[in-house]
């Protein structure tokens, strides 16, 4: 344990204290894509706490967690481990070390959208997630099923003040959502 | 005649359209006014917070700083809508850094993190309570069996008091309940439907969601209740990402009510796994 500074900077991004943990399991033990990850979810934080700051950034558990929240209400020493989950994800973009990138990407087309219009015009950012993919048409005969449902709207909403919210997202996000 | 500030959130202006219409003819019915926030803005969903914390406030605080100002309880449908607001209220009020962080960003508008935030479960709960909803019931649904499924972020907000228990919540089988529905108890109340994987990581949607449907099923179940668009979304498109036999239709939680109340939904041509078998069961009292 001779580098804290992974850990460090995880518990300043994350604003939890990971150090806390003692390896109960709960968090694995009620995770429904434990299955599904390459560490798995009490690992990850053992990784954290180790410094083994690579193996944790490029591992594609951080990106298989849905954010359901069942480890941060189980966890008995109060740590929020979904939002660890999401302070990595950043980290590991900040750091160009992502292993999955498409969370990343639908998420920004998502973000974009809402700052172009205020409101998520979910059309617009799944077809631009589709394009990015360049897989324009596995998902062609959902998307149709929901339009003939009329659950897929053509025109977005837009709030009034738009160029305020534009204003604001640059603020934050500078120019960064533009991938 | 209680007013309460609708905060609709993206969803339920398009993918579940149909769940503001029966929300809007059911509170009608109940006396409840929904006035509908002006100029209201995304809450950032799951999305900002997973990009910028900051933004995920800043989004979060635009709309309750505009409501803070019309001084009635704000009342978000969506579950990430209530989360997401749920927890920039409560942060925004205890911690003056963040505040006056986001408050800069934000000007001319000010949040102050004061308002009561209620999801569908606690407006019927609060505004028209179980013994009057017993009482007014027009239609019988008693052949109806349903399960209550709740998903995961409705009630798992950490660091924030919750309204209901995180593992075993039963706010949401009391108003069943009082429907006039038959309960089944079914272990999946809380599992997770796969959540925004529904286009990343269709696998994932598909095997969770699935797990749900067949619980549901194996309790003998005629349909499954949600307040969660994105959770009835998954669910409901289950043909579409592969599952396709064996699927009960999933109804919101208001669309239970239309039932009980008019004997018909609104919005049954918005489902794509058929309501009609389950329609059928509904009598007249």
């Amino acid at each position: 344990m001779d580098n804290l500074e992974f850990l460090h900077e995880t518990e300043k991004v994350s604003g939890e204290k990971i150090s806390t943990c003692y390896q109960c399991y709960k968090c694995t033990n009620g995770c429904p894509v434990a299955a599904e990850m390459d560490i798995v979810p009490h690992r990850i934080i053992r990784h954290i706490i180790l410094g083994n700051k690579e193996k944790v950034l490029t591992s594609k558990s951080i990106w298989t967690c849905l954010q359901c929240i069942t480890c941060s209400v189980r966890c008995p020493n109060d740590i929020d481990v979904a939002r660890i989950f999401d302070a990595l994800r950043k980290i590991s973009v900040k750091e160009h070390c992502e292993a999955d990138k498409d969370t990343w990407l639908f998420d920004s087309f998502f973000l974009d959208s809402v700052r172009k219009h205020g409101k998520l015009h979910e059309l617009e950012a799944i077809m631009n997630y589709k394009l990015a993919k360049r897989d324009l048409f596995s998902d062609a005969k959902m998307g149709i099923g929901m339009f003939l449902k009329g659950r897929m709207g053509i025109l977005p909403h837009n709030v009034k003040d738009r160029k305020q919210l534009r204003e604001i997202f640059k603020k934050i996000v500078g120019e960064r959502l533009g991938r | 005649m209680a007013t309460l500030t609708y905060y609709p959130g993206c969803s339920l202006k398009t993918s579940s359209k149909f769940y503001e219409t029966s929300i809007k003819e059911v509170c009608s019915f109940y006396g409840i006014r929904l006035k509908e926030l002006s100029d209201w803005s995304c809450c950032g969903a799951s999305a900002a917070h997973t990009v910028d914390e900051t933004l995920a406030h800043v989004l979060a605080a635009r709309n309750i700083a505009m409501a803070e100002a019309d001084g009635n309880h704000f009342f978000a449908p969506c579950s990430a809508c209530y989360n997401r607001s749920k927890i920039t209220n409560e942060k925004i009020s205890k911690d003056k850094e963040l505040r006056e962080e986001i408050n800069k960003l934000i000007s001319p508008l000010q949040c102050l993190g004061t308002i009561e935030i209620k999801n569908i479960i606690e407006v019927f709960h609060d505004y028209v309570g179980i013994e009057r909803i017993a009482r007014e019931i027009q239609y019988d649904l008693s052949a109806i069996k349903v399960v209550p499924y709740y998903g995961c972020v409705l009630t798992r907000i950490p660091g924030v008091k919750t309204f209901d228990d995180v593992e075993d919540p039963v706010s949401m089988d009391t108003l069943l309940w009082a429907a006039g529905t038959k309960l089944v108890k079914w272990p999946f109340k809380m599992e997770c439907c796969g959540a925004g994987k529904t286009l990343t990581n269709k696998d994932t949607t598909l095997r969770l969601s699935s797990k749900i449907m067949d619980m549901a099923l194996t309790t003998g179940a005629d349909m499954i209740v949600t307040s969660c668009p994105l959770c009835q979304m998954n669910l409901d498109l289950l043909p579409y990402l592969g599952k396709a036999e064996d699927n009960l239709p999933v109804l919101f939680l208001s669309e239970v009510f239309e039932l009980a109340l008019f004997g018909r939904l609104s919005g049954s041509g918005s489902h794509i796994i058929p309501v009609d078998g389950a329609v059928k069961k509904v009598k007249k009292k």
